[in-house]
């Protein structure tokens, strides 16, 4: 997916899931207050180079942790979110032979990290005023290093990518200022990878994934 | 076996009156007994230690040798046919009939003699005067024949002539040091075949008989007939120590027994690019210097020739040898070995798809004919159509083509041989093997001809395809050792990560380019 569509999704889908959570929800836009609050998250990513990833960590997926700061500017549910997340996997490097993946038993140690910026709307339910839905989207700025035994520093090294992401979740507030989020992200790093490594044998470009996050939130 | 064979040839106590004659009139035809007297018998498997005579970095250049005019110049005085004649390799269909197999042996005056050890194949004996590609030919329009050819002759492709790791330039030109970090040598679940001219591999004292005298050269000077001589030989010892498991299943099929002496010292040179012995604080280094090795002798030195060994190196004892190796655990074998004349050798064709159906990586020189008419080497052929066999042509130190090495479609990689004639003696490959100066008396005047030795050694500086060819038998060993045991991959991989040389792609002059072992046992990551 190319940059230019992908941003067109962006604008399409959040305006999308906001029809559908107008009805449940009152979304009414009453004033409130600036907010500011701060969270850690933890979770899993399923990268979109499955293959690729799969080679060399022998899964494509794993853990994922983080932190940021939400601040909502106090023109109804429109909210500002600043954010950064890290993967990091130590696989073996490989052989393609045929689609079989040979292993060479040499480490590979693979970091992923994606700061986000995001701007999204959150909902108020009346009925269930602790209950905070929201969506967003935004940019990424997608951090890869990859270092591997027996390598020197210009075949290790790190580059950084742009894309972009959606989120969906809703937060639980347990207190005033303390609580819990589920949310789901969508990114798309394109033209990221593919030019060298397994990933050029498996024609994958795209360093994106989508992920699953659990939150902790402090503030309002 | 040949024309000039002997029913009753004459024993040593007969008279030199009478052993010159028949030895003259038979080096005029083709040394080669088909019976009489053993020629070589085993009567000391202990011996000295081996002679080490050194860095021979200075000798003055030596007469070619290994090439299809050289090595075999006793034989060619007579016969350079490049084939054996009196006989053919036939392989009949599964479901042939004995009908059918009567019907087509007759028709050529053929008759199938017992089947040979490691062979699918059979020798069918044919008339003397007959033309052995004609009966070939004949047999293969048969409908119970799936193949038939000639018994052509093979021969060492080294270019040898006139010390120490920093004389080898060949390995940091392929970036060994670095590929060597990653895999150090793999390991002794490794076995490497080394199909040639034997090795020398163990220590002790072989009888022979040399019973006819020869010239070396039309109308040459004549060198006696020796009579009865022991010759002592021993392991190499930057190779290993005799008697130990670093040596595997060692076999001979020109002499048909368990003792692969190595009377020529390309086999051993061979060996020693391969695994020599290696961060021992002495001599050279080799590729994969934890493998074993197995010595199977295929090819037939002059010495052999002299002795009368019964066979030579023709396709059906390469197809054996090569045979023999798969079914006794080797997991390379290489092939420094060749011929530039007669048809294709379908019978080591068909054992080298054996081979690699037994998971054995299969490397062959590519020849080195460039400057002397480019023919190619027959065995090489097929290597394109056959993944799991490379052809392997030959890089000077300049890394640019060497001035011998064969261009031809089926050259795949390239890997340093050596070019003497670009940087003189240290320009070739250096590796410990037999010392020339004891081995080659017969380069002497015959007043100081004599029996060889072959327990004294030196570090020779050697040339040709022969010499690139066990670079990429070691590297394969080393993809082995690093976890990539299919034939056809280790093939994909050397060429996928090959420094490209010459023309983009493959080309016939360097195949898909020169070796780069650390780059190949270092994969791919994930983007990188």
């Amino acid at each position: 997916m190319s940059v230019r569509s992908a941003a067109r999704r962006l604008t399409i889908v959040p305006a999308a899931i906001a029809l559908l959570l107008l009805s449940p929800f009152d979304a009414s836009a009453q004033v409130t207050p600036v907010s500011i609050q701060g969270y850690g998250m933890f979770g899993g990513i399923s990268f979109t180079a499955a293959e690729s990833f799969e080679a060399i960590l022998g899964e494509s997926s794993g853990r994922i942790f983080g932190g940021g700061v939400r601040i909502g500017l106090g023109l109804g549910g429109l909210f500002f979110d600043g954010g950064a997340w890290r993967f990091h996997a130590t696989g073996e490097r490989a052989f393609i032979f045929n689609n079989e993946v040979i292993g060479l038993g040499i480490p590979v140690d693979v970091k992923v990290t994606p700061i986000e910026i995001s701007a999204g709307w959150q909902f108020r339910i009346r009925k269930l005023p602790k209950l905070i839905p929201y969506v967003a989207g935004g940019l990424t700025s997608m951090r890869y290093e990859e270092t591997s035994d027996f390598s020197t520093p210009t075949e290790d090294g790190h580059d950084t990518f742009n894309g972009i992401h959606l989120i969906g979740g809703a937060e639980y507030k347990i207190t005033r200022w303390l609580g819990v989020a589920g949310e789901a992200s969508w990114t798309t790093v394109p033209d990221a990878i593919g030019e060298g490594g397994v990933s050029k044998a498996f024609s994958e470009t795209d360093l994106g994934g989508t992920t699953i996050r659990l939150k902790i939130t402090i503030g309002q | 076996m040949n024309s000039m064979s002997h029913s009753s040839p004459p024993r040593i106590a007969t008279g030199a009156a009478v052993i010159a004659f028949v030895a003259i009139w038979s080096f005029n035809g083709h040394g080669q007994l088909s019976s009489g007297p053993v020629s070589k018998a085993m009567i000391q498997d202990t011996g000295l230690p081996a002679i080490d005579r050194g860095l021979r970095d200075q000798d003055p250049p030596r007469a070619p040798r290994g090439g299809k005019d050289a090595g075999r110049a006793a034989a060619s005085a007579g016969d350079t046919r490049p084939y054996v004649p009196g006989s053919i390799i036939v392989k009949f269909k599964d479901d042939a009939t004995r009908g059918g197999i009567s019907a087509a042996t007759s028709q050529v005056a053929g008759v199938i003699g017992d089947r040979s050890s490691w062979a699918d194949f059979d020798i069918l004996t044919i008339p003397a005067d007959a033309d052995p590609e004609a009966a070939a030919a004949l047999m293969r329009e048969r409908p119970d024949v799936e193949y038939a050819q000639p018994r052509y002759r093979n021969h060492a492709m080294a270019r040898p002539n006139d010390a120490l790791y920093a004389n080898q330039w060949n390995f940091p030109a392929i970036d060994m040091e670095r590929a060597w970090d990653i895999q150090p040598g793999a390991s002794s679940n490794i076995i490497v075949a080394v199909l040639d001219s034997g090795m020398a591999f163990q220590t002790g004292t072989v009888r022979y008989n040399s019973r006819f005298s020869f010239r070396l050269t039309p109308g040459g000077p004549i060198y006696p007939a020796l009579g009865i001589v022991n010759i002592p030989f021993a392991a190499a010892p930057e190779l290993g120590t005799s008697g130990s498991t670093r040596f595997v299943s060692p076999r001979d099929f020109i002499w048909n027994d368990d003792l692969p002496v190595d009377l020529d010292g390309h086999g051993t040179h061979v060996a020693g690019t391969i695994g020599q012995l290696t961060n021992n604080g002495t001599g050279t280094a080799g590729m994969a210097y934890n493998v074993r090795l197995m010595p199977v002798k295929v090819i037939q030195g002059l010495w052999d020739e002299i002795f009368g060994s019964p066979f030579e190196g023709t396709d059906d004892v390469v197809a054996r040898g090569v045979r023999y190796a798969a079914d006794n655990g080797a997991k390379v074998i290489n092939l420094s070995i060749g011929r530039e004349e007669g048809g294709p050798a379908t019978a080591v064709t068909e054992a080298i798809r054996y081979a690699i159906g037994r998971g054995c990586f299969v490397v062959v020189a590519s020849g080195n004919t460039r400057a002397d008419g480019n023919q190619q080497n027959r065995l090489a052929i097929p290597a394109p159509e056959i993944a799991g066999m490379v052809a392997v042509g030959a890089v000077g130190r300049t890394l640019n083509l060497a001035f011998y090495s064969t261009t031809a479609p089926y050259v795949e990689l390239s890997a340093p041989g050596g070019d003497q004639r670009q940087g003189g003696t240290s320009a070739g490959i250096l590796q410990q093997t037999l010392d020339p100066d004891q081995l080659e008396t017969y380069l002497r005047p015959p007043s100081q001809y004599g029996p060889p030795r072959a327990d004294v050694f030196a570090y020779e500086y050697f040339q040709g395809t022969s010499m690139a060819t066990p670079h990429v038998s070691g590297f394969a060993a080393l993809l082995m050792q690093q976890g990539i045991t299919n034939p056809a991959a280790i093939e994909a991989a050397m060429e996928q990560f090959a420094t490209e040389k010459g023309a983009p792609g493959r080309d016939d002059s360097f195949g898909f380019g020169l070796i780069n072992p650390r780059a190949t046992l270092r994969g791919l990551g994930l983007a990188r």
